[in-house]
C-alpha cells in the first residue's frame, strides 16, 4: 500500500450498502473478531474487517471489484461473535448484491430486478411478451397458443396449448442474452479482482494467464458441488443440505431441458415421457429435491431474524420454490387429467422460468457465476498457499 | 480536629463494602466527626485491593496503603466495622434508615493470637477462593497474610466434624467457639454507601477463549495472585498445567469487555492492569516474551500514557492490534492464539507457553441483587446516583468501571454528599 492514500468517501454508496441490509455497517469499532472467527479467511488479508472499515469509508473501488465478498458464504459466525452487532455477514451480503448490480448491464434491468415496486411490471412481463408474440403468430397463421388444445392419444399435452417451438422462440434468444450479459459483465469484473489483488498483495501472479486459471476452476468446482466451504461453517452450517438440494435440483433439471431439447429437436420425439423413463425419474425427483431445498432455505431465513433478509434475498427464493411447486402441480394436474388448472399452472411455471433465465445475471442467482469465477481466481492467486 | 457547625452526632453514616472505596469513605467521613458503620461480607476487610500485588502506575504494594488505612480505622473510635455480614433489609427514607444486617458467625472470637494452631491441627482442606481456587487451605485458615482483622476463620465446610473439634482442642486461647450463631443486628442511619465494589467478569462465558478448557489460559487476577508474594506460589509466575515459568505470554484485552455479547461497556482498568502485568512477567523472567492483543491501548491521562510508553520501548514486548478470537491446542501445555493484525492485514497464530485472558469488571449488583428498594440501576447493574435525593448512593466500581485512584476520588466526595443527606435532615 501507498505510504500516502486519499480517502476520497462515496457516502452514496455507503448509504446504499447500509440500504441493501448492512444497516449494521457503522457500529463497527474494527476489533478484528471477524476475520478470526471466520472459518473460511485466508491468513493472507483475511476478511471481512477490511471489508468492514472499506464499506464504512466508502471505497466502493476497493469493494465491488474484491474477489473476498464472493469468498464468504454468509455464514454468520462472524455476526454471531461480532462484540458491536455490526453483522459483518450482513455487511458483506449487501456489498455482493451491490456488485452484481455494479457488473450487471443494463442497468435499468438491474435497478428493476431489485426493486420490489417493479416487482408486478416483472411479473406482467413474460405474460405479455408470451401472449403478445403468440397471438401474432396466430394472425399469421401459425397456432403455437392454442386455446382449445386437443389431446394426444386421450391425454393431455402442455405442448398443444403452448407450443415448444413458442416456448424456445422466446427461451433460446433469452439464454443467449443471459449469457451475453454474464460475459460482459465477467469480462470487467475479472480485470478488476485481479487488478485489487495486485494491488492488495493478495496474489503473486502479474497477468492471468488463461490455462492456470481454467485449471483453478476446474479444481474449484468439485469443491462447489461437495459444498465443502459451506460445512465449515458452525453457525448457519444446517443451511448447507438444503442449498445442495436446490443446486444439484437444478443441475438435474437442465440434464433433463438438454435431453428433452436433443430428442425433439434432434430425434423429433415429443413429450410427455412416461413416469417409467429414466429421464422423467431424474425431473420428478430434481423437482421434490427442489421444492424441499427452497422450502427449507425460506424457512431458515424466516427463523433467522437477526441476520437481514433483503427483498432479493426472498425475491429468489420464492421464485426458486414457485418454480418447483408450479413444475410439480403442472405434472400432477396434467396426469389428473384437469386440463384447465394444468394449463394454467404450466403458463404461470412458464413465467417464473422466463424470470429465472431473463433475470439471472441480475438477481442474487448471479452469485452462481461470480462466486465460482471469484473462488477460481482466489485458487489461482496462490494466495492460500502462502501461509504465515 | 474542631467540630463543625451544625451539629455532626445527628445521625451515622453506613458504608456497604469494606474495600478501597468503602474504606475511603468511612474515614473520610469518620475523621470529620460521623459515626460511621461498615459492613463487610468477607472476613477480611481491603476487598480486590487486598489481592494485588502492585498498584500502577507506581508499581507500590497495595498493603501499603491498606495498612494505612487500617491503622487509621484502629485509631478512630467513631467507626465500628462488621466482617462475614450482609445487609438483609433496608427501610426508610433519607436521614433516617433502618438497616438489619445478618452478622454471620466466624467461630473464632476476639481471643485469637494467629498463633495458627487450629490449622494445623485441621486436615481437611478446602478451596482458597482468595486465590481463585488455584490452591487450598485448611478448614480453618487466616483468609490471607495481611488479613486484618487479623484473625482465623473456621470454614462453615468442617463445622459438625472431628476437624472442628480438633481445631477447638488445638486452640490455647479459648479463641474456637464452635457455638457462634448467626446475629441480625438493627442499626438506624441517616444515609447509606453502597461500596459494594466488582467481580471480574466469568471467563468461562468467553466461548471462544477457551478458559476452563485449556489450564494456561488464565485471567488477569489470577494473574495478579500467582505474581503476589501471598500468593499460592509465593509470587513465582509459573504456569498451571505443570508450574514451569513461562517463555512467553499473551494477554488477551477485551476479553469480554466491550462487547454486547458480554459485558458492553469499556471496564476501564484491563489495559492498565496488562501493562502492569507484562512489567511482572519481564522483571521475573529477563527473556520471556510478552504479546499483548488489544483493539486500542487505553491509558488514559499522562501518568498512564507514560507508563504505556515506557512499557512500548521494551522490545520483548510486542502490541498487536487485533483481538484474540480463537484459541488451538498447541501441544505440551502450549496454546496458539488466532488473531488478525489489522495493520497489515495479516492473521497471526501466535504459539504461547501462557494466555492472560484480560477480564474486565462487573459490579457486584449485577449478580446479586442488593435489598434496596428505591435505587436506579444501568443495565449492566451499576448503581445510578441520584444526588438531589440523596440518602443512599453509590460509590468506587459499584457505580461505574473505575481504578483506584478515581475510586478513592469518588468515595471522598460520596462522603460529602453522605453527609450533607443528613445536614438536610
Amino acid at each position: 500500500m501507498a505510504d500516502k492514500y486519499l480517502v476520497q468517501p462515496d457516502i452514496d454508496f455507503i448509504n446504499k450498502v447500509r440500504a441493501n441490509g448492512g444497516e449494521s455497517l457503522k457500529k463497527c469499532f474494527q476489533c478484528a473478531t471477524c476475520s478470526v472467527a471466520c472459518p473460511i479467511a485466508p491468513d493472507r488479508k483475511p476478511f471481512p474487517r477490511k471489508e468492514m472499515i472499506a464499506a464504512s469509508w466508502g471505497l466502493k473501488d476497493k469493494l465491488l471489484c474484491s474477489p473476498d465478498i464472493w469468498l464468504c458464504h454468509n455464514c454468520g459466525d462472524c455476526s454471531t461473535l461480532c462484540p458491536r452487532g455490526a453483522k459483518p455477514g450482513d455487511v458483506m451480503a449487501s456489498l455482493r448484491m451491490m456488485a452484481i448490480n455494479e457488473y450487471a448491464t443494463p442497468k435499468s434491468v438491474a435497478n428493476a430486478v431489485n426493486d420490489r415496486k417493479k416487482l408486478p411490471l416483472l411479473i406482467a412481463l413474460p405474460a405479455i411478451v408470451f401472449i403478445v408474440l403468440g397471438l401474432i403468430l396466430k394472425m399469421l397463421g401459425i397456432n403455437w397458443l392454442n386455446f382449445s388444445p386437443e389431446r394426444i392419444h386421450g391425454e393431455i399435452a402442455h405442448a398443444q396449448f403452448f407450443s415448444t417451438w413458442l416456448v424456445d422462440l422466446v427461451f433460446i434468444p433469452l439464454s443467449i442474452w443471459a449469457v451475453a450479459v454474464f460475459a460482459l459483465g465477467l469480462k470487467r469484473f475479472i480485470a478488476d479482482m485481479h487488478k485489487n489483488a495486485v494491488a492488495e498483495g493478495k496474489t503473486d501472479k502479474e497477468t492471468i494467464d488463461v490455462k492456470g486459471f481454467l485449471s483453478a476452476l476446474v479444481r474449484v468446482i468439485p469443491q462447489i458441488l461437495k459444498h465443502n466451504k459451506f460445512s465449515e461453517c458452525s453457525e448457519n452450517n444446517d443451511r448447507a443440505t438444503p442449498h445442495m438440494m436446490v443446486l444439484f435440483s437444478f443441475i438435474g433439471l437442465l440434464i433433463v431441458t438438454g435431453v428433452f431439447f436433443i430428442t425433439l429437436y434432434v430425434f423429433g420425439i415429443h413429450g410427455p415421457y412416461s413416469q417409467l423413463n429414466p429421464i422423467k425419474i431424474l425431473a420428478n425427483i430434481s423437482g421434490i429435491a427442489l421444492i424441499i431445498g427452497a422450502a427449507l432455505l425460506i424457512r431458515q431465513r424466516m427463523n433467522k431474524p437477526d441476520e437481514v433478509s433483503t427483498y432479493k434475498d426472498w425475491y429468489l427464493l420464492w421464485l426458486v420454490l414457485g418454480l418447483g411447486v408450479t413444475g410439480m402441480l403442472a405434472e400432477l394436474t396434467r396426469l389428473a387429467d384437469a386440463a384447465f388448472l394444468t394449463y394454467l399452472i404450466y403458463f404461470i411455471h412458464l413465467m417464473l422460468v422466463f424470470h429465472l433465465i431473463a433475470f439471472l445475471p441480475f438477481s442474487k442467482l448471479a452469485h452462481l457465476v461470480y462466486r465460482t469465477v471469484a473462488m477460481a481466481y482466489n485458487e489461482y492467486s496462490g494466495r492460500e498457499a502462502k501461509k504465515a | 480536629m474542631s467540630e463543625a457547625q451544625g451539629a455532626p452526632f445527628s445521625g451515622s453514616i453506613m458504608v456497604v463494602g469494606g474495600g478501597i472505596s468503602g474504606l475511603t469513605t468511612a474515614l473520610e467521613a469518620a475523621e470529620v466527626g460521623y459515626e460511621v458503620f461498615i459492613v463487610e461480607k468477607n472476613p477480611y476487610l481491603g476487598g480486590r485491593v487486598a489481592q494485588l500485588k502492585q498498584y500502577f502506575p507506581k508499581l507500590c504494594p497495595p498493603t501499603c496503603g491498606l495498612e494505612i488505612n487500617f491503622r487509621r480505622i484502629k485509631d478512630n473510635p467513631r467507626i465500628k466495622f462488621f466482617t462475614l455480614a450482609d445487609v438483609e433489609k433496608v427501610s426508610g427514607s433519607p436521614g433516617n434508615y433502618n438497616v438489619s444486617i445478618k452478622l454471620n458467625p466466624r467461630y473464632v472470637n476476639e481471643n485469637c493470637t494467629c498463633c495458627g494452631a487450629c490449622a494445623e491441627a485441621c486436615q481437611t482442606e478446602i478451596s482458597n477462593e482468595f486465590n481463585f481456587g488455584m490452591d487450598k487451605t485448611r478448614g480453618a485458615f487466616l483468609p490471607h497474610e495481611m488479613a486484618f482483622p487479623s484473625r482465623y476463620v473456621i470454614s462453615p465446610q468442617i463445622l459438625g466434624t472431628e476437624d472442628a473439634k480438633r481445631c477447638k482442642e488445638a486452640c490455647g486461647y479459648d479463641a474456637v467457639d464452635l457455638d457462634m450463631q448467626p446475629k441480625t443486628l438493627d442499626l438506624n442511619v441517616g444515609a447509606i454507601v453502597w461500596a459494594t465494589g466488582w467481580e471480574p467478569y466469568d471467563a468461562s462465558k468467553i466461548d471462544n477463549l477457551g478458559f476452563g478448557q485449556y489450564p494456561n489460559i488464565i485471567t488477569n487476577m489470577m494473574l495478579e495472585r500467582l505474581a503476589a508474594a501471598n500468593g499460592p506460589t509465593k509470587g513465582q509466575i509459573l504456569r498451571p498445567s505443570d508450574s514451569q515459568a513461562p517463555k512467553s505470554v499473551a494477554f488477551v484485552q477485551c476479553a469480554g469487555s466491550r462487547d454486547e455479547n458480554h459485558l458492553p461497556y469499556c471496564s476501564y482498568i484491563c489495559c492498565m492492569a496488562s501493562l502492569k502485568h507484562a512489567t511482572y512477567i519481564r522483571e521475573q523472567y529477563p527473556d520471556a516474551k510478552v504479546y499483548i492483543f488489544y483493539i486500542d491501548m487505553r491509558a488514559p491521562g499522562y501518568r498512564y500514557e507514560k507508563f504505556y510508553e515506557k512499557i512500548k520501548t521494551d522490545e520483548n514486548v510486542e502490541f498487536i492490534k487485533g483481538k484474540v478470537a480463537a484459541v488451538e491446542d498447541a501441544g505440551s501445555g502450549q496454546v496458539t492464539v488466532v488473531a488478525e493484525d489489522a495493520v497489515n492485514g495479516e492473521k497471526i497464530h501466535q504459539t504461547v507457553d501462557m494466555v492472560v485472558l484480560a477480564t474486565g469488571m462487573q459490579p457486584t449488583a449485577a449478580n446479586a441483587k442488593l435489598p434496596a428498594a428505591d435505587m436506579n440501576y444501568t443495565d449492566d447493574g451499576f448503581i445510578i446516583n441520584d444526588l438531589d435525593k440523596g440518602g443512599m448512593f453509590a460509590t468506587g466500581c459499584a457505580n461505574r468501571p473505575a481504578d483506584v485512584m478515581m475510586s478513592n476520588q469518588n468515595a471522598t466526595g460520596i462522603a460529602l454528599k453522605a453527609i450533607q443527606t443528613m445536614m438536610k435532615r
